[in-house]
């Protein structure tokens, strides 16, 4: 039960969100995303991180890409620097 | 709400002349005609709008479109447009529904929907209806809507819907039924043919195999990508080494190629491009004031001519749009190099769009501007137009997006916040801008010139300014009534009718009918009929027509608790001439008047009538209804249906009544829930009624009101049907006879006739069933005396054959001789009692009649052993009694034979 609760509770947290599309994106679309920093990987994609306020903000950012048409490659929650939880809990679609 | 339509948004794109055409792809979707649904679903820019209009272009069927924004996300816009557009089609398509989406708040949306299928299956041709970006549509109950759209589709219709991702359907299930084709990316993509015919053969480039090769891969097919490259490309002279660094390049392509499309165009081009993406669409005037250059139009028109994203969004070429990704990046564009100029851009359009009675765009543009003083101003000089139209729930929006400190120095857009709170419902917050604009008020009056805080004030909207404190006060009365603070309306509307002059007829009628509407709550029905009368005469005066006709249903009403039958039906009259008086098209109130009539007539027991009266409002077209209407005429129907015993019919309109009940503002002094109990009391449904005692928590010690008059009376009915039921309740007889004796006590002192009449009706049954026939005829003998100037029949007769033993007693002892015997006579037409009962052999009992009830109902053996708290086998003998007496032999057969009777 706790697990599932713990869970939930991430839901509704702020967590580090690691976004990885295919091509390079500029910076002058951060505007478009908030809070996010562009990074531009040789191999042509692009890694928007950092914090994203929950869920509705995260799905605000897939949005816009879905807007500009670009490809999602992945999304990651990215744990946070501490200590390690018992139940990790790594979000991925 | 009234919906303005946009027409640009029911435009058929045309193809474009220099287009590729896609014949693979028209042919998989000439396949799918016949199946329900098409499914364009891929990301922006992959030509799922250019390729539906080549295929609706081509296909020979008639076609409606439909280009979704943002704004449609909800629903009754949603149905609005849809109607719309398909009356671009089909000439007066929906125009019912259309109507009834103004009138109502709240229709019940599956008989909306259900009416709207009526109207597509009526269509005597097949068609299409193209809905273009549907992913921009955000609600559940718009997804849930077309999900029954889809179910129930006509044969006749094909729905596309061209989405940048999955729409909320059943989708899988439409695919396993066969009913769905789709195209999607992979089928969307260029194919290396049509790459190179798209540059060699449309663009005609003189692109080598290699470079269209490099082009292919780099794109992967992207139409957009493609065209933008094109665009690039036109007019260069060093291709080959902008193809290599092209397709060298990881950068996002949009990006790239509008960067380089940019940077081949003139300056002002370039700029023009830029300033304009601000725009949702765009038209050459609107252009040159945002851009301060002149040429907007011509400018457009090369735009379209040299593929450049721009859309013709009417056959005139007067309105254009860009292509949305395009839009979206050189609006990126623009804020990187001009964006301080972003909010002047929108300030300019706001002017624009001001200038040209535009009012919803400029508030918009102004809002995006941050221009919230300008947006404050537009709002106060448009919510006299907005609240002639509901259009309540935008201004709410628009108002909740500008700090509310702007509005406090505004004391009439206060006062509107508070009209609009008000109208959505959301109660709590009226007050406090109904106390900004009075604070307003107060300091002028305490220091009329040396206040330079006063300078701080805005005032629009001077004319409504004025008069200010008056509005004030008919709000907070409005919002008392909500409410149900009784004394707070009439302190308050008191207050609109010291405040205002004489001539002010608008507020005072609105302020006398707030005050009547409370005395009638609580009871004071002279009073209250007095008060709302006057304030229906100054709305006369007003000019308000058709406020007063509605108004007229108030007064009926109250004549009606008041048993003066004959009054109301004059004023049902009266009101149907100030109608007519108006001329074409039929005012508003029309329908409702024809059900009031209707009722009069059926209690007169001149069903004919009534049911034909029923049948004109239905053709007065629901949009001639207040917003009540919907639930009064079904009733009325339900109460007709009810005296021809067909009490299932009776308990499925009354169901639907209950979906369709607002309360606009009149008390509800006659619950469908109680109408429902006592449908539920004649098919021996007691177990029903007695959950709704208990869920209302109703008893029969409660303190009385006249609000719940009529609950309490079917209380007592109730507990004189959980009496006879032999429930061991004895004791239920007794706890009726004292609230009912109680009851007759209120309603005399508060002159309710119509209500004593009914109260001594039952008093008289109550003490028929303790055996005490001398009370019983007392009763019946005092109703009859006040029913019989009136011409009441069907309060007696519905009671069934207990009030027809009572009556044949009153008539043979001379209590009641002429208007007994029509009553009888009345028994004797309509459920063919008396004849009836002559052509059986033998008389049912009672127990028997009461278990031949329930066998019309779907419940099994056991369960009306149950019921009846019997043995089953007691209750086979009872049915096999009731067969043999019948003489029949199924349960089937005995229903019918005893429905020929009319023992029912």
């Amino acid at each position: 039960m706790n697990g599932i609760f713990k869970s939930l509770d991430d839901y509704q947290k702020p967590g580090l969100y690691e976004i990885r599309l295919k091509g390079h994106l500029d910076d002058k679309w951060t505007d478009w995303f908030d809070g996010l920093t562009f990074t531009r990987e040789i191999n042509g994609t692009t890694i928007l991180t950092g914090p994203v306020a929950d869920q509705a903000a995260l799905h605000g950012h897939l949005r816009k890409v879905r807007d500009l048409g670009l490809p999602l490659i992945s999304v990651f929650q990215v744990e946070p620097k501490q200590e390690n939880l018992p139940h990790g809990n790594q979000h991925q679609s | 709400m009234n919906i303005p339509i946009i027409k640009t948004k029911l435009y058929i794109p045309v193809p474009r002349p220099n287009s590729v055409q896609r014949p693979r792809l028209i042919e998989q979707l000439n396949a799918g005609l016949d199946r329900k649904l098409t499914l364009l679903a891929a990301s922006a820019g992959f030509g799922k709008t250019a390729l539906a209009s080549e295929w609706v272009a081509g296909c020979g069927r008639p076609v409606a479109w439909l280009s979704l924004d943002e704004g449609d996300s909800d629903l009754l816009r949603f149905l609005a447009y849809f109607i719309a557009a398909l009356q671009t089609m089909e000439e007066g398509f929906g125009a019912e529904v259309s109507e009834s989406l103004k009138t109502q708040k709240l229709p019940p949306i599956e008989s909306t929907l259900t009416a709207l299928l009526n109207e597509i299956s009526n269509i005597p041709y097949s068609f299409m209806l193209v809905l273009d970006d549907y992913h921009v549509i955000e609600s559940k109950e718009i997804d849930s809507a077309m999900s029954f759209l889809l179910e129930y589709l006509p044969p006749q219709m094909h729905l596309v819907i061209a989405a940048r991702e999955n729409p909320q359907l059943p989708l899988a299930r439409l695919r396993a039924r066969g009913h769905l084709t789709e195209l999607r990316a992979a089928d969307l993509r260029f194919t290396h043919s049509e790459t190179a015919l798209f540059l060699e053969g449309m663009m005609g480039l003189g692109l080598n195999a290699d470079e269209i090769s490099a082009l292919e891969s780099r794109t992967e097919g992207w139409v957009t990508g493609l065209q933008l490259a094109a665009l690039s490309i036109q007019g260069r002279t060093d291709i080959p080494a902008f193809i290599q660094e092209f397709a060298g390049d990881n950068r996002y392509i949009v990006d790239y190629l509008v960067e380089e499309v940019l940077q081949l165009q003139p300056d002002h081009v370039r700029s023009f491009l830029l300033q304009t993406s601000i725009l949702e669409r765009l038209n050459g005037p609107l252009c040159d004031a945002v851009t301060g250059q002149n040429g907007g139009i011509t400018l457009l028109e090369t735009l379209e001519r040299g593929n450049f994203f721009v859309v013709p969004l009417d056959e005139k070429r007067q309105w254009y749009r860009y292509h949305h990704l395009f839009a979206e990046v050189l609006y990126v564009f623009l804020k990187e190099e001009q964006a301080d100029e972003i909010a002047a851009l929108h300030g300019r359009a706001s002017a624009w769009y001001e200038a040209h009675g535009m009012a919803a765009e400029a508030i918009r543009h102004a809002l995006s501007a941050k221009d919230f003083a300008r947006a404050a101003n537009l709002l106060e000089l448009a919510w006299g137009d907005m609240r002639r139209n509901r259009q309540e729930a935008a201004m709410l929006a628009w108002l909740k997006a500008i700090p509310e400190e702007l509005i406090r120095d505004r004391p009439v857009l206060s006062v509107v916040y508070a009209w609009a709170l008000l109208s959505g419902g959301e109660l709590a917050a009226v007050e406090k801008h109904l106390k900004d604009a009075e604070r307003w008020l107060e300091t002028i009056e305490a220091d009329e010139k040396n206040n330079s805080f006063l300078d701080k004030m805005v005032v629009i909207d001077k004319e409504e300014f004025r008069d200010l404190l008056g509005s004030i006060a008919v709000y907070r009365a409005a919002k008392a009534l909500a409410l149900g603070d009784i004394p707070a309306v009439i302190k308050d509307s008191q207050r609109v009718l010291d405040l205002v002059p004489e001539t002010d007829y608008l507020r005072r009628g609105a302020a006398a009918g707030l005050m009547g509407l409370a005395f009638w709550t609580i009871g004071e029905l002279e009073t209250a009929h007095r008060i709302y009368a006057e304030g229906m005469a100054d709305l006369h005066q007003a000019g308000n027509v058709s406020d007063v006709i509605g108004g007229a249903l108030a007064l009926a009403d109250i004549r009606i608790a008041q048993g003066k039958l004959h009054q109301t039906m004059r004023i049902y009259e009266r009101s149907l001439q100030l109608a007519a008086e108006q001329g074409e098209p039929a005012m508003r109130g029309t329908a409702d008047m024809y059900v009031g009539m209707s009722e009069l007539c059926r209690e007169r027991n001149e069903q004919q009538q009534a049911e034909q009266h029923l049948l004109k409002s239905k053709e007065q077209g629901e949009h001639t209804g207040f917003p009540q209407n919907r639930y009064r005429w079904r009733v009325a129907m339900a109460r007709i249906r009810e005296a021809e015993g067909k009490l299932d019919d009776a308990m499925e309109l009354l169901n639907d009544a209950e979906h369709t009940y607002v309360s606009d503002f009149f008390p509800n002094v006659r619950p469908i829930a109680a109408l429902k109990v006592r449908i539920w009391l004649k098919q021996g449904r007691l177990n029903q009624a007695l959950d709704w005692v208990q869920e209302t928590g109703l008893s029969s010690s409660d303190s009385l009101s006249y609000l719940r008059e009529f609950e309490h009376i079917t209380l007592a009915r109730v507990l004189l049907a959980r009496y006879k039921s032999g429930r061991k309740e004895q004791h239920s007889l007794q706890e009726a006879i004292g609230l009912l004796n109680r009851l007759y006590e209120a309603a005399e002192e508060g002159g309710r006739i119509g209500s004593t009449i009914e109260i001594l009706i039952v008093q008289a049954l109550a003490h028929q069933l303790e055996g005490n026939l001398s009370d019983a005829l007392m009763m019946l003998g005092r109703a009859l005396d006040l029913a019989e100037p009136e011409g009441y029949v069907r309060i007696f007769v519905d009671e069934g054959s207990s009030m027809m033993a009572l009556l044949e007693a009153a008539v043979k002892m001379e209590i009641s001789q002429t208007y007994g015997s029509r009553l009888l006579a009345a028994f004797g037409r309509k459920e063919g009692l008396s004849t009836a009962s002559q052509s059986l052999g033998e008389p049912l009992s009672e127990r028997e009649l009461d278990v031949l009830k329930l066998l019309r109902t779907d419940m099994s053996g056991p369960d009306i052993a149950r019921e009846l708290i019997i043995s089953l086998n007691t209750m086979r003998t009872h049915t096999k009694n009731i067969y043999s007496k019948l003489e029949v032999n199924n349960r089937r057969a005995a229903i019918r034979r005893a429905e020929e009777l009319g023992l029912f």
